[in-house]
């Protein structure tokens, strides 16, 4: 595309320069401050090469042009018209968009973790439950019943590296299955479980570094971290891969390469890197919880969550049977419940605090999970992702595991913390109750004092400035549990995906109208892929054009020929040429109603203008909810 | 240039499939075709701004063809408007 005729043809198109009053440009858009909008001729503008649409709004003329290429264009647009560049704003805006590394980290690491959250709420409550039972009645211990109970509620913890690589896999768009490979890899059963480890298990050397490094067959059960790394690298080899390797071999040789090389990255440097930081953290802990007068235990109650994080408190189990053995007194486990029951609290004041449903949801079971003792649910589900509620807890397990320290509080056995650590700390009651106490005070009072919901996202640059939605209109699935990658299409319908070749209707499986991907859907909802503004709603509703902020055209058409019902069992809920946020309602139908019509409401969700990707396909199979990935896009 | 009217009979007007078929259509040929109705007027390749016409049943729209092959194009667009709409 020649940007500069591209924008030497829109000034004529607007009158010449003397017409403008200013210039800015958005995400997509130029958006242009006409002296006299009689002068514009827009079907000029319309016809320019590279324009894709041209309107007028909130007293500017937007010209659509795209993403990556809009600003190219008001480059040379602002050179030949000789205007300042209008928009100091625009560029902070984007400069603020650009969070800072470490942020970002966190809130991958937070979506990661969220989609699996209730398979660990559930195993981790039963596994704190049947932890406290087993202690309060010692004979139930060798009951069938308890061993079966007992392998249902360590099994998603024992498997976790499987759960987050898929989950992984998914939030970095690679193939879910290959991800749960890498995760199936690093807890292989022919490597030594990282639990026993802990406990003194031996070892062998796998592999070494020019005999200078050995790596030993240390399973990475219980770890997060080394998972997520290694699915983010497994996603890069594999995503440039397919990019490279020629079509016919794609099939088996980018699944075979992407395993290889992060398998063996995996198990000789990223997971030894681990181990050793590993065994620096826990002769760290060591020497903090022989600093006397409790402040080794403030500073050790206080880090012992971002070591959680880090997925390194798995050996804290040798420091607790090292207790044991040398005088059975195990002072280590009310420094661990000072700190896991502090970020439930914490967690549970985020849950009070919050007017969000989907987050009270999510914090109340995670926080009475961390009360039992597994805290992976409260720390990376809530508190991790807003931050303060992790510093409220940390702050918290600091004051309980000062209070432990000075009253001598001890455990006689190990293995639980929590509600069920009552149990092992007979000997000294009122001390583990009172750091139970300060450490969940500290920590709910904190965190609902700093804790605060995040504002609506403010509009993108993009539009900020045309009609707001109409209030109404719900918005599902809030839009900031998810990490959204522009080069996608989030599905606005649930049901099955399926490819467009399949779609019963010969228009659009020969993807005459454009390329994308269909729904069968099961519920009848359709609703905003992404920010943008309806383009054309039709007057029966059962089909729907978006021009969204990020470039893309968009068509839903709702059913098979379902124009012939003329708006009957359609309902729209905005209006044409309305802006529209990601996950708003756009058009509800009844199913049922078009069914028992004889028409098919499989939904055909199409990019209209595919001449501006590489390549469109569809990547979702069987089920997708409300913004999941559909179709996958390549400039 | 290439002007011509076209009164839309199919009971629909021009909706997705019709729109997407005559756009592609309209891809084919190096002329530009445009349609005008009621001083409104679209290039028929641009599918989205052509649904956007809301053309009905009984409307009357002008088409103007313009480009090298402007003969056949005019005369392949005129053939698709009497057989599909």
């Amino acid at each position: 595309m020649d940007y500069k005729k591209c924008a030497s043809e829109i000034l004529t198109g607007i009158g010449g320069k003397d017409n403008l009053a200013s210039a800015a440009h958005c995400a997509t858009r130029l958006r242009l401050v006409i002296a006299d909008n009689s002068k514009v001729k827009k079907t000029l503008i319309e016809g320019v090469d590279g324009v894709k649409g041209v309107f007028e709004a909130a007293g500017q003329l937007q010209i659509i042009i795209g993403t990556g290429t809009v600003n190219k264009v008001y480059d040379e647009f602002i050179a030949l018209a000789g205007v300042e560049a209008a928009s100091k704003e625009d560029v902070k805006a984007a400069a603020a968009a650009q969070a800072p590394l470490y942020k970002r980290a966190i809130k991958t690491f937070g979506d990661v973790f969220v989609p699996i959250i209730p398979a660990i709420v559930a195993t981790g409550l039963l596994n704190g439950l049947l932890g406290g039972l087993s202690k309060a009645f010692p004979d139930m211990a060798g009951s069938y019943l308890f061993t079966l109970l007992d392998m249902f509620s360590n099994t998603a913890l024992v498997f976790l590296p499987i759960l987050i690589a898929v989950s992984a896999a998914k939030i970095f768009g690679g193939n879910i299955y290959l991800g749960g490979v890498i995760g199936m890899i690093m807890i292989h059963p022919n490597l030594v479980n990282a639990w026993s480890v802990g406990s003194g298990a031996e070892t062998e050397t796998l592999w070494s570094w020019f005999g200078l490094w050995n790596i030993q067959n240390t399973g990475y059960q219980g770890h997060v971290i080394p998972v997520v790394i290694a699915v983010l690298i497994m996603c890069t080899i594999e995503k440039k891969l397919h990019k490279i390797v020629p079509e016919t071999f794609d099939l088996f040789v980018t699944p075979l390469l992407s395993v290889l090389i992060t398998g063996f990255l995996t198990l000789t440097l990223i997971g030894p890197v681990f181990s050793q930081l590993e065994s620096w953290v826990l002769s760290f802990a060591k020497m903090l919880i022989a600093v006397p007068f409790g402040i080794g235990a403030f500073i050790m109650g206080g880090v012992y969550a971002p070591t959680v994080v880090a997925g390194v408190h798995h050996m804290y189990n040798a420091i607790e049977l090292a207790m044991l053995a040398d005088n059975g007194m195990n002072t280590w486990m009310p420094i661990a419940t000072a700190a896991n029951v502090a970020q439930g609290a914490a967690a549970l004041a985020v849950a009070f605090k919050t007017r969000n449903h989907k987050i009270k949801n999510m914090a109340l079971p995670a926080s009475l999970s961390a009360f039992m003792g597994i805290t992976e649910p409260a720390i990376f589900g809530v508190n991790v992702r807003y931050g303060k509620p992790l510093i409220a807890g940390m702050a918290g397990g600091a004051c309980g595991a000062a209070v432990a320290s000075l009253m001598h509080v001890y455990a006689t056995s190990n293995g639980v913390t929590g509600i069920f650590g009552f149990l092992i700390t007979t000997e000294s009651f009122v001390g583990y109750l009172l750091t139970f106490a300060v450490a969940a005070a500290v920590a709910f009072v904190l965190s609902y004092i700093m804790y605060k919901d995040a504002e609506p996202a403010a509009a993108v640059s993009g539009g900020s400035t045309a009609a707001s939605p109409a209030p109404e209109a719900p918005v599902v699935a809030a839009a900031d549990d998810k990490t959204y990658d522009d080069n996608c299409v989030y599905s606005p319908l649930k049901g099955k995906a399926i490819a467009m070749t399949e779609v019963p209707d010969d228009t659009f499986a020969a993807e005459v109208l454009g390329l994308g991907a269909a729904v069968e859907p099961s519920e009848g909802k359709v609703v905003a892929p992404a920010d943008g503004e309806v383009s054309t709603l039709f007057e029966t509703k059962h089909a729907i054009g978006l021009t969204l902020d990020n470039g893309m055209e968009m068509l839903i058409h709702i059913g098979i020929n379902t124009v012939e019902l003329g708006g009957e069992g359609f309902t729209a809920h905005i209006e044409d040429g309305a802006r529209f946020k990601r996950g708003q309602t756009l058009i509800t139908f009844d199913t049922e109603l078009i069914k028992s019509k004889g028409y098919n409401t499989t939904t055909p969700v199409i990019i209209t203008n595919p001449d501006d990707y590489a390549e469109v396909k569809k990547a979702a199979d069987g089920n997708v909810d409300f913004l999941d990935k559909l179709i996958e896009t390549k400039k | 240039m290439k002007t011509f009217s076209y009164t839309i009979k199919d009971a629909v007007g021009i909706h997705a499939r019709p729109a997407g078929l005559l756009a592609k259509l309209a891809k084919t040929f190096s002329s530009t075709v445009t349609l005008e109705k009621d001083g409104k007027s679209v290039n028929v390749t641009k599918l989205m701004m052509l649904m956007g016409m809301g053309i009905k049943c009984g409307d009357t729209v002008n088409f103007t063809v313009e480009g090298e092959d402007e003969e056949a194009a005019a005369k392949a667009v005129e053939d698709f408007m009497a057989a599909n709409l």
